[in-house]
C-alpha cells in the first residue's frame, strides 16, 4: 500500500499511526540507550572511546543465545522462558563485566598517560581480535556468522513474537518488552550513579579525577570497575538484541551497533548519561518516523532510513558540537 | 613479489628456497594492491599523523576517486566522454576528492579530538549509504559499479595522447613488455606503472611535509594553541593539509579503480577501509610518511601468509606440504587432529593475527616500524644508515 505524500501526512498524523510510531520509536530508543550507555559511562569517566564496545555487545548476544539454546526446550512455557532470559541476562552481564575488567587491567590501563588517540587505536585492534575469535568459534560449531542465529531467535516466547492489543491499538509484544527493559536499565544506572557511594565516586571522577584522587578515592579501581560495568551493560544489550529479528546474534552486529552507539553518545554530549538518554530518544524517534514513511509512502530515496542516524550526527555537530547536554571540556579533549 | 625475485635474482633457484619464498613473500598481483592502498594509507597519515587530527572518514576520498574514474569510463559524467585518457580522469577524480575535502573540512575543523574523528566518520558513512542506494552509479549499486563496454581497453598510465609513453594496467587488460629477453606480465607492468604514480605522489607529499607549510602542520600536532599564538592561521593550515590529503586519497582510489576495473561500496567508502589505513599507519609508523607503505606491506604479508588456501603461497599449504603425515594426523584433544586444528585456526582468519600484532604495536612499539628504526638510528634512514654501518660521521 503506497500512499502519496499528502495522504501519507494525513495518515501519519492520525492517532493510531502516531501512537504506533511512538511505540516503535520508544522501542528503538530503548535499544539505542542500552547499546550506548556503557560507552558513555566509560567515556565520561576515563575519556576512553571504546571501539570494542560493539564487539562486546556481539559477544553478549552469542553468549545469551548459548544459554537460552541450552536451557530452553520446545516444551518450555512462556513465563519460564522469560525467567530464563533474565538468568541469561545476568550470566552475560557477569561474564562480560569480567572480560571488561580484564581488558582494562591488562591493556587499557597502560595507555592512560598517552594521547587519547592511542586508546581509540588499541580498542580498534581489540575489535579485530574479538570478532575473528568469535568467527572462528562460530564457524567451528557450524553456525553462519553473517546471518541471524535462528535457534537463538526460536527461544523467544510466543507472547513476544505476536502482536499484543492494548485497547484499540495493536503493538508488537517485543517492542513493549524492549521498552520495559530499556527503562529498567536507565533507571538502574541512574539510581546507581546517584544513590550509591560508588556512583558518587564515578561522578566525582568524571568531574575531576585528580581532585577525587586527592580526596582519597582509589581512582584506578574505580576505572576498572566502570570499564567492567560498561562492558557488562554492552553484553546485556546483546542479550536483548539476540531476540530481536532486526538485529539477531551475528558477527556483523559489532559494527552495526557500534556506529549508532557512537552517534547517540555524541548527540547527547560525550560523557553525560542524561544526554545519552536524550540522544537515544531523538535517534530512536527519528528512526521510527523515517522507517514508517519509507514503508508506507512513495519515498524515492531508498537510502533514507539508513542514513537518518548519520544525518542527525552531522547536523548536530554543525549546530552544537558539544551535543545536547555536553560541556566542552569533558574527557580533556 | 616472488615472481620478481625468482625471475631476476634466482632464475634457477633451488627448489627449497623457491618453495619457502612462495610461502613467505606476497604475490606480485597483490603487490599492486599494496602500492595503491599504501598510497591511500600515506594520505591518511599525512593528515592524521602530522596534524594529529584523526580523519576517520578518509575512505570518502578513496571512494570518490574510485567511483569518479569508473563513472567517467562509463560515460556517466557530463563533459567527459568515455574515452577520456586515464591520466586525465585520475586528475579529475583527485580534484573532486580535494573539493570534497574542502566541504568536509570547512565543517569539521571547527571541532577537534574525538569530535573531529566522529564527524568525518559521519560524513563518510552518509556517502557510503548514499552510493550504496544510488542507482545512477550502477544497475545494482549495492555491488558497486564496474567498467562497462564503453571503455574496453585498459587504463593507461603515462603521458596521455603519446602511445609510446603509456602502458595499460589491469589483470586482463594490461600491457605486457619484453625487457632483455624477459617477458613482463600484466601484473608486473601494472606493478611498475601504479608504483610510478604512487612514487610521484609520495614525493609530492614529502615535499609538502618538508616545506615551511609542513612545519606548521607538525606545530599544530605538537601544540595548536602555541602555533596559533605565534600568528599562524591554524584553521587554514589544517584545511590546506586536509585538501592535499584528500587529493592524494583520491589518486589512490583512482589507481584502485583503474587496476581492478570494478569497485564495491565496502572496499571504498566503508569505515573499515579507513580502519585498514589506520592499521598500516600505526604498524608502519604514525607521522612518518613512508611508514604506511611498510605498514601495509607488513599487514598484507601477514594476511596473505596466513590465509591462502591453495594456489601458491601461505603458511597453510606450506605446512601441509612440509609437515610429515604422522604429525598432521596426530590427535590433540577429542578427535581434533593437528591438520584440523591448523585448518580451523589459519584458514581465512588472518584478521585475528593482524589484530594481535596491531595491539602489540600500539602497546609496545608506538612509533611503528619506521619510526622505531629512525629513533634507533637518530635520523632518517638514508642519512644515518651508512654511518651506522661503517662507523663514519
Amino acid at each position: 500500500m503506497q500512499l502519496s505524500f499528502g495522504e501519507g501526512l494525513r495518515q501519519f498524523l492520525g492517532p493510531d499511526t502516531l501512537v504506533s510510531v511512538v511505540v516503535e520509536g520508544l522501542a528503538k530508543s530503548a535499544i539505542y540507550v542500552m547499546i550506548a550507555s556503557g560507552l558513555t559511562l566509560i567515556f565520561g569517566l576515563m575519556g576512553v572511546l571504546n571501539f570494542a564496545h560493539g564487539s562486546l555487545t556481539m559477544i553478549g548476544a552469542y553468549l545469551a543465545g548459548l544459554v537460552m539454546v541450552t536451557l530452553v526446550g520446545s516444551a518450555t512455557g512462556a513465563w519460564t522462558r522469560l525467567a530464563l532470559f533474565f538468568v541469561a541476562l545476568a550470566a552475560v552481564f557477569v561474564a562480560l563485566a569480567f572480560l571488561g575488567g580484564v581488558m582494562e587491567v591488562g591493556l587499557v590501563r597502560q595507555l592512560y598517560d598517552r594521547p587519547p588517540i592511542y586508546q581509540i587505536l588499541l580498542t580498534f585492534g581489540l575489535t579485530l581480535v574479538l570478532e575473528e575469535l568469535v568467527r572462528i568459534v562460530v564457524l567451528f560449531y557450524g553456525l553462519q556468522p553473517i546471518s541471524e542465529w535462528r535457534a537463538a531467535l526460536g527461544t523467544r516466547p510466543a507472547i513476544l513474537s505476536a502482536e499484543q492489543s492494548i485497547g484499540p491499538l495493536s503493538v508488537r509484544g517485543l517492542a513493549l518488552f524492549e521498552i520495559a527493559l530499556g527503562a529498567a536499565t536507565v533507571l538502574g544506572i541512574w539510581a546507581f550513579l546517584t544513590r550509591t557511594r560508588y556512583g558518587l565516586y564515578i561522578r566525582a571522577g568524571s568531574e575531576d579525577a585528580e581532585m577525587a584522587e586527592a580526596l582519597g578515592i582509589d581512582v584506578r579501581r574505580v576505572f576498572t570497575f566502570v570499564f567492567a560495568l560498561g562492558a557488562g551493560v554492552a553484553g546485556a544489550a546483546g542479550a536483548l538484541l539476540m531476540w530481536d529479528p532486526v538485529w539477531g546474534a551475528n558477527v556483523p552486529l559489532a559494527a552495526e551497533t557500534l556506529l549508532p552507539a557512537f552517534v547517540v553518545v555524541i548527540i547527547g554530549g560525550l560523557g553525560t548519561f542524561r544526554g545519552t538518554v536524550a540522544g537515544a530518544l531523538v535517534v530512536g524517534m527519528a528512526d521510527a518516523t523515517t522507517t514508517w514513511w519509507f514503508q508506507n509512502v512513495v519515498v524515492t530515496w531508498t537510502w533514507l532510513p539508513e542514513i537518518t542516524v548519520f544525518l542527525i550526527l552531522v547536523g548536530m555537530l554543525i549546530v552544537k558540537p558539544q551535543g545536547l547536554f555536553g560541556v566542552e571540556e569533558v574527557g580533556g579533549h | 613479489m616472488y615472481h620478481l625475485l625468482t625471475t631476476f635474482s634466482f632464475p634457477v633457484a633451488p627448489s627449497a628456497i623457491n618453495s619457502f619464498a612462495i610461502a613467505v613473500l606476497p604475490r606480485v598481483d597483490s603487490m599492486v594492491a599494496v602500492l595503491y592502498f599504501a598510497l591511500f594509507a600515506m594520505s591518511f597519515d599525512f593528515i592524521s599523523g602530522y596534524t594529529g587530527y584523526l580523519s576517520f572518514g578518509h575512505a570518502a576520498f578513496y571512494g570518490t576517486g574510485a567511483y569518479a574514474v569508473i563513472l567517467i569510463a562509463n560515460g556517466k559524467v557530463p563533459l567527459l566522454p568515455a574515452g577520456t585518457p586515464f591520466m586525465v580522469s585520475l586528475l579529475v577524480a583527485a580534484v573532486l576528492a580535494g573539493l570534497l575535502a574542502v566541504v568536509i573540512g570547512l565543517v569539521s575543523f571547527r571541532l577537534s579530538g574525538v569530535y573531529f574523528a566522529m564527524i568525518t566518520l559521519g560524513f563518510a558513512q552518509v556517502l557510503y549509504v548514499f552510493v550504496r542506494g544510488w542507482d545512477y552509479v550502477a544497475s545494482n549499486p549495492r555491488d558497486g559499479p564496474a567498467v562497462g563496454s564503453t571503455h574496453p581497453e585498459g587504463f593507461e598510465i603515462g603521458i596521455p595522447f603519446v602511445d609510446q609513453l603509456t602502458l595499460a594496467i589491469g589483470t586482463f587488460s594490461g600491457d605486457t613488455v619484453v625487457v632483455l629477453g624477459h617477458e613482463l606480465g600484466t601484473y608486473t607492468v601494472s606493478f611498475y606503472m601504479v608504483g610510478l604514480v604512487a612514487l610521484v605522489s609520495y614525493f609530492a607529499m614529502q615535499r609538502v611535509i618538508h616545506s615551511p607549510f609542513g612545519r606548521v602542520m607538525i606545530a599544530i600536532r605538537e601544540n595548536e594553541e602555541r602555533a596559533a599564538a605565534i600568528g599562524y592561521d591554524t584553521f587554514r593550515y589544517k584545511l590546506g593539509a586536509f585538501v592535499i590529503s584528500g587529493f592524494f586519497g583520491g589518486v589512490a582510489g583512482a589507481l584502485y579503480a583503474g587496476f581492478s576495473r570494478s569497485v564495491t561500496p565496502e572496499s571504498t567508502f566503508y569505515f573499515l577501509t579507513t580502519g585498514d589505513a589506520l592499521l598500516a599507519s600505526i604498524i608502519g609508523g604514525f607521522g612518518t610518511l613512508a611508514g604506511p607503505l611498510y605498514g601495509h606491506l607488513f599487514d598484507h604479508s601477514i594476511r596473505e601468509f596466513l590465509s591462502n588456501t591453495g594456489q601458491g603461497g601461505g603458511l597453510l599449504p606450506f605446512l601441509r606440504e612440509t609437515l610429515p603425515e604422522g604429525v598432521l594426523t596426530a590427535d590433540i584433544v577429542g578427535g581434533l587432529t593437528v591438520e584440523g586444528f591448523i585448518g580451523a585456526a589459519l584458514n581465512g582468519h588472518a584478521s585475528l593475527y593482524v589484530g594481535i600484532v596491531f595491539v602489540l604495536f600500539v602497546l609496545y612499539v608506538p612509533s611503528g616500524l619506521l619510526g622505531t628504526l629512525r629513533n634507533y638510528l637518530g635520523g632518517s634512514v638514508s642519512e644515518r644508515l651508512p654511518a651506522k654501518l661503517w662507523g663514519e660521521r
